[in-house]
């Protein structure tokens, strides 16, 4: 191990940001001071799980962790995906945390994805399975991305503290990305989403229906949610609900947000908080439609969620230019577009128009190629 | 001014790197009396970190998703006028001007 120079981080921020990107640009890390003043020191079980399934995926990485976990050595591999691949998540973070660095690193692999990912599919922490449908995918698209054999299947669903919610992935592979300029945000021609609800009564999505349509009722009469029950095996192990909602504009963007209401999860118990009220559902609905309309205030041809993601594919593109529009910046794609730096060397132009209060980015792609056709 | 706000969001973005400042920050509370540091009640880590949201915090939770508590009350017909022209009810001239003056920068 010893002939390879690491690149030396800090701290567990952004590891699973880091790990890709490590990845994807064959620089192996070196991670210290993984949350070591902290009271529990150390990796996350999510961490380490997402570890795991980076080694499941590919071949040739070496994962060296110390006792305590508060260090990390990692160098990758090649990234050989290939089907019927199983990854149970865990429950201490969602599916939707392991999806967007596996979305990425699946359209570089040697062959393409498909893989059944158990655990969490909706809470409030992560984007759920709804929203990577309704927004990730098309916007995967925009890059040059086949829709053939992208997909995100919903087998059953689970929300915390125990889960139980079942998807499937399905990445294609492709050569190389598509450098954008999209900056035309469009006008928000429908609203679409979905409610869902495991083991509690299906009236919870009405109601959050109902108040969610008061919302939108003055600006737009195209407004379609639809509801998905969910009885025995397939509502998972906990009960709960949620809304995932969209805005679709006349260019082709997708606006979204999401939430979802369930008891705490385990490792919250020791706190003194008694088990708290699930807020009720018409809150819930009006908080995440009024949620979507301050979205789609602030401009932008993807959501702030999304920002990060947006990014790191800008970057990823080959050397040409890219140009995009979002809205305020994200903290979290801030701390994208430094890992992009870092790790890639490709810098944004960042500028803001004023007329519009967005902010307008531009980059020359990393040209990053597919590894895997350097070995065929 | 344009100019000027350039750079403040290119600063704010890589200005400074993210993670040097906080070692500093850990160093100089370790001069503090060894028994405040041993007698660490549970939870000040987490309450600590609350308070350092910021670019500087080393352990800051990974999350991409941004779910911004909207304060304003939707029912207010000023705030509804105010994103009216965003959809295809509202003015298209109007939406269309919006990417027009833009397509300069």
């Amino acid at each position: 191990m010893g002939k390879f120079s690491y690149m030396r981080l800090k701290g567990s921020q952004n590891l699973r940001l880091r790990l890709l990107l490590s990845t994807l640009s064959s620089t192996p890390i070196l991670i210290e001071d993984i949350r070591a003043d902290a009271t529990w020191p150390g990796l996350r079980p999510y961490e380490v799980s997402f570890l795991r399934l980076l080694e499941k995926v590919s071949d040739d990485c070496v994962v060296e962790i110390n006792e305590t976990g508060t260090k990390l050595k990692y160098k990758p591999g090649i990234v050989m995906s290939g089907r019927h691949l199983v990854h149970d998540c865990g429950t201490s973070r969602s599916i939707g945390y392991f999806l967007e660095p596996l979305v990425v690193l699946g359209l570089f692999g040697k062959k393409p994805l498909s893989i059944r990912l158990k655990g969490i599919t909706n809470d409030s922490k992560d984007p759920s399975v709804d929203t990577f449908r309704s927004a990730t995918i098309p916007m995967l698209k925009q890059f040059g991305v086949p829709s053939e054999g992208l997909d995100l299947k919903i087998e059953s669903r689970g929300v915390p503290p125990h889960g139980g919610g079942e998807v499937i992935l399905s990445v294609p592979i492709v050569d190389s990305l598509k450098a954008i300029t999209w900056i035309d945000e469009g006008m928000v021609k429908r609203i679409r989403g979905f409610t869902f609800s495991t083991r509690v009564s299906s009236q919870f999505e009405n109601t959050m229906i109902h108040a969610a349509r008061g919302i939108f009722n003055r600006l737009l009469p195209d407004v379609h949610i639809f509801t998905d029950h969910k009885a025995g095996e397939q509502a998972g192990k906990s009960p709960g609900y949620g809304i995932s909602l969209y805005a679709e504009t006349t260019s082709g963007c997708v606006i979204s947000v999401d939430t979802a209401v369930s008891y705490a999860r385990g490792e919250d118990e020791g706190e003194l908080e008694d088990e708290k009220e699930l807020s009720p559902p018409g809150d819930v609905g009006e908080e995440i439609a009024s949620a979507l309309l301050g979205e789609i205030e602030q401009g932008g041809v993807v959501d702030s969620t999304h920002q990060g993601l947006l990014f790191l594919l800008c970057a990823l593109c080959p050397q040409d230019v890219s140009k995009v529009r979002v809205g305020k910046l994200a903290p979290y794609a801030i701390e994208v577009l430094r890992h992009i730096r870092d790790f890639l060397g490709v810098k944004f132009v960042i500028k803001p128009d004023p007329s519009t209060e967005t902010v307008i980015l531009k980059c020359v792609g990393c040209g990053l190629k597919n590894l895997s056709r350097k070995y065929n | 001014t344009s100019s000027r706000q350039n750079i403040n969001l290119m600063q704010l973005v890589y200005g400074k790197p993210a993670s040097k400042t906080s070692n500093e920050m850990k160093e100089s509370s370790d001069e503090e009396s060894e028994d405040d540091e041993f007698f660490k009640p549970k939870g000040e880590g987490s309450k600590k970190s609350k308070e350092g949201v910021n670019d500087n915090d080393v352990d800051l939770d990974d999350c991409s998703k941004f779910l911004k508590k909207s304060h304003k009350d939707w029912r207010n017909e000023d705030l509804i006028a105010s994103i009216r022209d965003r959809f295809v009810t509202g003015d298209w001239s109007k939406a269309s001007l919006r990417n027009q003056l833009s397509e300069g920068t």
